[in-house]
């Protein structure tokens, strides 16, 4: 795991990614913060719920679903009790997992694997300037 | 037996040559009626009085009135016995009274001891009446016996015509009964909702039910005599099955695996799946040794079959669908690289053949996640979403999806529909998917200046409806409503299944008849859809 590291910890829209596939977490991390977002990984679902729970909250949340041990629905879970107001973005290959989160308000966006990239960062963007 | 035999003797001149009744006994009795005469009456008295003590000969009677008038009928008898006429008019007299004998029931055990008790009577008589005694004594005892013989044949007679009565009463009775049998046996062979076969020990056909006849098709005068297996075209396989089997039922009739199911053709051609039992069962006089009962399971083993089938093929989609889930995770993996190659190679300003090599990666990468999401649809079809559908519109807003294309390759679109509405329940986007797939095939499979007609037709209790083109044709025998068979470069080989699925799902079907300028695809659906039983939870996306 890396260690927290804000690269734009004044303006920048602060993003937690959570995926156990640590290469594409990782890739994901990259291009985001070439798009000016400041971006942590959590490769799995316990170390996504212990950044939540200890550390500053992030502004975004983005996390697949299906990971071994502690799931996506249960990171975001917890990020909506904590954090109701916090968005979240799911990007999996399983989309119809999403159904659990059931009607929480807002309601996640969800990007299946492939990621198209293109969207996904255009949907961030909304929400910085909506931020 | 010195006397020479006449050709034409009577059967009583047989009869006193037999016991020597001569001219002789025939005078000494005459001489002797005299003498005799005057003591009938008191024989007589003494017969029935020794008939009254005695049970059982009394019971003949019916009463005193009857002994009376036997009595004086004895008394007449006897003055017969010695009247000198021994002729056939005498003969006759005996035969009839012998009938008498016969009618009221008089036992034979009782007419023999009455003449011994009569004979001794007279023979007494005449023993004691001077020398002549034996020599009557003796033709005495030749005449009674002529008249025993005489009224035994009056018995036989009774008795042969009441056994020929009875005989014909039993044959009739018999008959009625193997009628009746008979009646009940057809019936039950040719009523019955199974094929009865009767085999020779050739395996010809002898018997061949009704039944049998409606499943395969065959008259019984066409069967009759032929080998069975022959007859109904079975697989060679199945035959040699068929021949161990009747072999080893003739050989072990107690065998208990007699049964065994064969594919046939019937005689236009059809397979027919028949479950056969067969039973040995020898007769004597009876060619048929072997009995072969036959089930029409066709729809029964279709039926497991298409049970069977979706078990197949829920298994299968179940381990599909969690290939495709997993194949998305290292797509994206390539795909978020392949992007930041993009990006980085857009930085330093990358030669344009370079940027095109990566986008094809990007492409390829794409049309990958887009199979899987297809795949997945196909795999785990969402229930339809039935409601009253116009087809007529269905088939003119596929018209307006694919106008641009047609447009594109010179193809010529046209509506074929008659003016009033056709409605059916039917699920709205599901139908355009089956459309718009069949439409699109039809464009792409047209050379420059080809037709395209969309067809919609009302029948009672189904809508056709059809897209027709003239292009090349598709190869009809090929799979091509199996999944990830394809004719195109470029296809996923999806299409077509999704369509079938769609369309059976409403409980409709979809064929196809090509030819080289003439390809019509065709969709019949109820117009109200026999959803089939579904799974309400949707499938879970967990292992």
């Amino acid at each position: 795991m890396q260690p927290p590291t804000l690269a734009h910890p004044t303006a920048a829209l602060r993003v937690l990614v959570v995926d156990d596939d640590e290469r594409s977490g990782r890739k994901l991390a990259d291009l985001l913060r070439r798009d000016g977002f400041a971006v942590e990984v959590c490769a799995g679902g316990l170390p996504g719920l212990q950044r939540l729970a200890a550390g500053p909250a992030p502004d975004v949340l983005v996390t697949d679903l299906r990971m071994p041990q502690i799931d996506g629905i249960t990171v975001a879970r917890l990020a909506r009790e904590h954090h109701p107001a916090m968005p979240i973005l799911i990007v999996t290959a399983y989309p119809d997992l999403a159904r659990r989160l059931g009607g929480a308000q807002p309601a996640p966006q969800v990007f299946i694997k492939p990621l198209e990239y293109a969207a996904f960062v255009g949907a961030l963007r909304e929400l910085r300037e909506g931020a | 037996m010195t006397a020479s035999v006449p050709t034409s003797e009577t059967r009583f001149a047989e009869l006193k040559r037999y016991v020597e009744f001569s001219a002789e006994d025939a005078a000494l009795l005459t001489g002797f009626r005299a003498t005799a005469a005057p003591h009938f009456e008191r024989i007589a008295q003494e017969f029935y009085d020794r008939i009254r003590l005695h049970e059982e000969a009394h019971a003949v009677f019916t009463g005193e009135a009857q002994i009376a008038r036997l009595q004086r009928s004895l008394v007449r008898w006897l003055g017969r016995v010695f009247g000198g006429e021994y002729d056939e008019a005498y003969f006759a007299d005996t035969t009839a009274i012998g009938r008498v004998h016969v009618k009221v029931g008089l036992p034979q055990r009782y007419m023999f001891t009455a003449m011994a008790l009569i004979r001794l009577s007279l023979m007494t008589l005449a023993e004691t009446s001077g020398p002549d005694g034996i020599r009557i004594s003796r033709a005495i005892c030749r005449l009674l016996d002529l008249e025993l013989a005489i009224m035994l044949e009056s018995y036989r007679d009774d008795s042969i015509s009441r056994i020929q009565h009875v005989e014909r009463l039993e044959k009739e009775a018999i008959g009625r009964d193997l009628a009746m049998t008979q009646h009940r046996y057809v019936n039950a062979v040719e009523l019955a909702r199974v094929l009865i076969v009767g085999l020779d020990d050739a395996a010809r056909v002898r018997l061949f039910n009704k039944e049998a006849e409606r499943i395969t098709g065959f008259d019984r005068d066409e069967v009759l005599g032929a080998e069975l297996l022959k007859v109904l075209g079975m697989e060679s396989n199945d035959a040699e099955s068929v021949r161990a089997l009747l072999a080893t039922v003739v050989a072990a009739p107690t065998t208990t695996r007699t049964s065994i199911e064969t594919a046939i053709r019937s005689k236009a051609g059809h397979p027919r799946v028949i479950r056969w039992q067969f039973t040995h069962a020898p007769a004597d006089g009876d060619d048929v040794s072997v009995f072969a009962i036959g089930i029409d399971s066709t729809d029964e083993r279709a039926q497991q079959d298409r049970v069977k089938q979706q078990e197949r093929l829920a298994a299968i989609g179940t381990l599909a669908a969690g290939l495709a889930h997993e194949i998305r995770n290292p797509l994206n993996g390539a795909q978020l690289h392949v992007t930041e190659l993009d990006l980085a190679l857009r930085d330093i300003d990358a030669s344009p053949d370079l940027l095109d090599t990566v986008h094809v990666v990007r492409d390829e990468i794409r049309r990958l996640g887009g199979l899987v999401t297809e795949f997945l649809d196909f795999a785990r079809p969402r229930p339809l979403l039935v409601k009253p559908v116009v087809a007529q519109a269905l088939l003119e807003r596929t018209a307006h999806m694919v106008a641009a294309q047609a447009q594109a390759r010179g193809a010529a679109l046209t509506l074929d529909v008659p003016p009033a509405d056709i409605e059916l329940l039917a699920d709205r986007a599901k139908l355009e998917q089956v459309l718009l797939n069949l439409t699109q095939n039809a464009i792409d499979a047209l050379e420059a200046g080809g037709r395209v007609v969309l067809r919609a037709r009302r029948q009672p209790r189904t809508v056709t409806l059809e897209v027709e083109d003239d292009g090349p044709g598709v190869p009809t025998d090929a799979p091509i409503f199996d999944a990830f068979f394809s004719t195109k470069a470029h296809g996923t080989g999806l299409g077509l299944s999704i369509t079938h699925r769609i369309v059976t799902d409403h409980g409709g079907a979809i064929d196809v008849e090509s030819a080289p300028g003439r390809t019509v695809f065709r969709v019949v659906l109820p117009v109200v859809p026999v959803v089939p039983a579904m799974d309400p939870q949707p499938r879970s996306e967990e292992p």
